[in-house]
């Protein structure tokens, strides 16, 4: 091979390795998330309306994404006009509402979409005891029927949109952009924390609460002195309306866990982010794992299940709080949690690219 | 979509509480939550009141003072200066006096809910940017103690000069000090780096001017 060869050779091979190690950096294929989303999108849209479609079909803007909150309807919310965006399940047809469901349900896991409606039955519960003695002009309502569906721009394989499920104690906001399907922020509590369907018990938030437990209960005396606290923590740091903030982290390092504390944290944050769907899930595990050394597992409060305690993990792509409200012997039947991405919150890097 | 149906199934099925509860939120509390942003030359403070159901009846008085049913942006502004009022701040011993600059107000009806929370900004500048070195922020929030619950985070510094090395707080979280480093901006290490290189430089030119003495003879001067 002649000399004057060998650099536009080398430059090919160079671009090819360019090109290669582009591709390797972007999440695995979620096209097939993307489509069954968008499928349902389309189909659950045709059900409606003019009216109604003009109320569960939004822009996407900066302003409309960030209109979620994990209070119960009935209130003008401080962030917008409107208490929430979309249309809600209370003002559907039975038809509608299995479009609508069947919707939330292609952009969720299974268990994901379980803990949800078991968070939506959980209020259900709430409305069922509270309507009895509830004032006559009281505003607020609870139940099944106060849950609204919101498509944020026009569903698209291509560009971005976003769906929002919420009401009382559950916000689910999924921001898909093209390959990436983006769960954060999403807000998820419940209250009460157990109930009982056809003599089984449902504890919506239970796995989260117990594996927390179980987790700081394998921690050694001195990850334990690391990881508490101190001081009390009554309510979630970044709940909703903090959007973009990012807190210095506190509590144990897990570059310091054994293989077998790891792999409890992971499937603690798991609760969380398995709540998309499976293969967007597991796209998002890898990359927490992958940061794991650099992250904190934060605690405050009670060390023993059964009573109330704050918890936190934090890492460079991940914020997971879990906050009891109720107070005194009672604080473990009313959660809110929070899941924020710090560096993807609505699918900020799609939009950044 | 079995699970959709699966879930959508058992929601027709009777659902029986465990708990007699049903407060859906903090009643009596009268929630502070803080944040606080560090620069070399100023402070920021994010506070947000949300004052329980229970409570909501005294705070609104405290906000509506003309009791017309509304918050005006001077009744908002007023509460605002009133919290603000009750924090203490300082960096390194030295007061930094906090200036409101944003508030944001709810309905009255959310206040009443106890859902409604009252949102701040404040700004303390310093008298000069801190230098480079250790330094230290206290905080201590004073407004109404009686009946509050405190939270308090520094946030991420945005200038990566500043690191963040401890926060302690009391068990409240009434106040906290915030342990931090600044270090040298990029001019006085660009400047140390162009001091090590003439220095190395200088060096280099001193070996090569010097005429190298043959090591034998040296050493046989030195017998």
């Amino acid at each position: 091979m002649r000399n004057r060869h060998i650099i536009p050779l080398l430059l090919v091979l160079l671009g090819l390795v360019g090109v290669a190690a582009s591709t390797a950096r972007r999440p695995p294929v979620q096209a097939g998330a993307t489509t069954r989303a968008v499928t349902a999108a389309k189909a659950f849209l045709a059900t409606l309306d003019d009216a109604k479609r003009a109320k569960a079909n939004l822009e996407l803007n900066v302003k409309t994404r960030t209109i979620w909150s994990n209070l119960p309807t009935g209130t003008t919310l401080q962030s917008g006009a409107t208490e929430r965006n979309g249309l809600k399940l209370g003002d559907m047809t039975p038809d509608q509402v299995k479009a609508a469901l069947a919707l939330v349900g292609s952009t969720l896991s299974q268990a994901g979409f379980r803990k949800a409606m078991a968070i939506v039955d959980a209020d259900q519960v709430l409305e069922t005891n509270s309507a009895p003695t509830r004032a006559p002009a009281a505003r607020i309502r609870f139940g099944r029927a106060e849950y609204y569906v919101a498509i944020l721009g026009s569903p698209s394989e291509t560009e971005p949109w976003m769906l929002q499920f919420g009401g009382h104690h559950l916000a689910i906001n999924v921001t898909l952009a093209g390959r990436q399907n983006v769960l954060t922020p999403t807000h998820t509590g419940t209250q009460p924390a157990s109930y009982t369907v056809d003599g089984r018990i449902v504890r919506p938030l239970g796995g989260e609460n117990d594996k927390a437990f179980a987790l700081l209960n394998a921690l050694s005396a001195e990850q334990q002195k690391q990881a508490i606290l101190g001081y009390d923590v009554r309510n979630l740091v970044l709940g909703p309306g903090t959007d973009g903030k990012v807190i210095q982290p506190e509590g144990v390092r897990a570059s310091g866990f054994s293989p077998a504390q790891r792999t409890m944290l992971v499937d603690l944050a798991r609760e969380w982010v398995g709540i998309v769907s499976d293969e967007t899930a597991a796209a998002k595990m890898k990359e927490i794992e992958a940061n794991l050394s650099d992250t904190y597992f934060a605690w405050a409060g009670a060390t023993t299940n059964g009573k109330g305690a704050y918890f936190r993990i934090q890492g460079p792509t991940v914020l997971i709080e879990y906050a009891p409200q109720g107070q005194g012997d009672n604080n473990v039947d009313h959660i809110h949690t929070i899941y924020r991405d710090p560096t993807n919150d609505y699918a900020a890097k799609a939009a950044a690219r | 979509m079995n699970a959709v149906k699966r879930v959508t199934a058992g929601g027709i099925l009777l659902l029986l509480p465990m708990t007699a509860s049903l407060s859906a939120h903090r009643l009596d509390e009268y929630l502070q939550a803080a944040r606080l942003s560090l620069a070399r030359d100023q402070i920021t403070l994010e506070l947000d009141v949300t004052p329980g159901a229970n409570i909501a009846g005294r705070a609104v008085a405290l906000v509506d003072r003309n009791a017309d049913g509304r918050i005006s942006p001077l009744e908002a502004e007023a509460y605002g200066r009133l919290v603000v009022g009750g924090i203490h701040l300082d960096v390194d011993g030295r007061d930094v006096p906090l200036a409101l600059s944003h508030v944001e107000a709810p309905s009255i009806p959310e206040m009443n809910d106890g859902l409604g929370s009252v949102r701040m900004v404040a700004v303390g500048s310093l008298r000069e940017p801190v230098s480079a070195g250790h330094h230290q922020v206290y905080f201590r929030n004073d407004h109404r103690p009686e009946s509050a619950a405190y939270l308090v985070n520094a946030l991420v510094p945005a200038n990566r000069e500043i690191a963040i090395v401890g926060q302690r707080r009391d068990g409240q979280q009434r106040e906290i000090r915030i342990d931090y480093i600044v270090r040298p901006g990029w001019p006085v290490r660009v400047a140390w780096i162009v001091l090590g290189l003439s220095g190395l430089l200088g060096l280099v030119l001193v070996r090569r001017v010097t005429p190298a003495r043959p090591r034998a003879r040296q050493a046989h001067a030195r017998l």
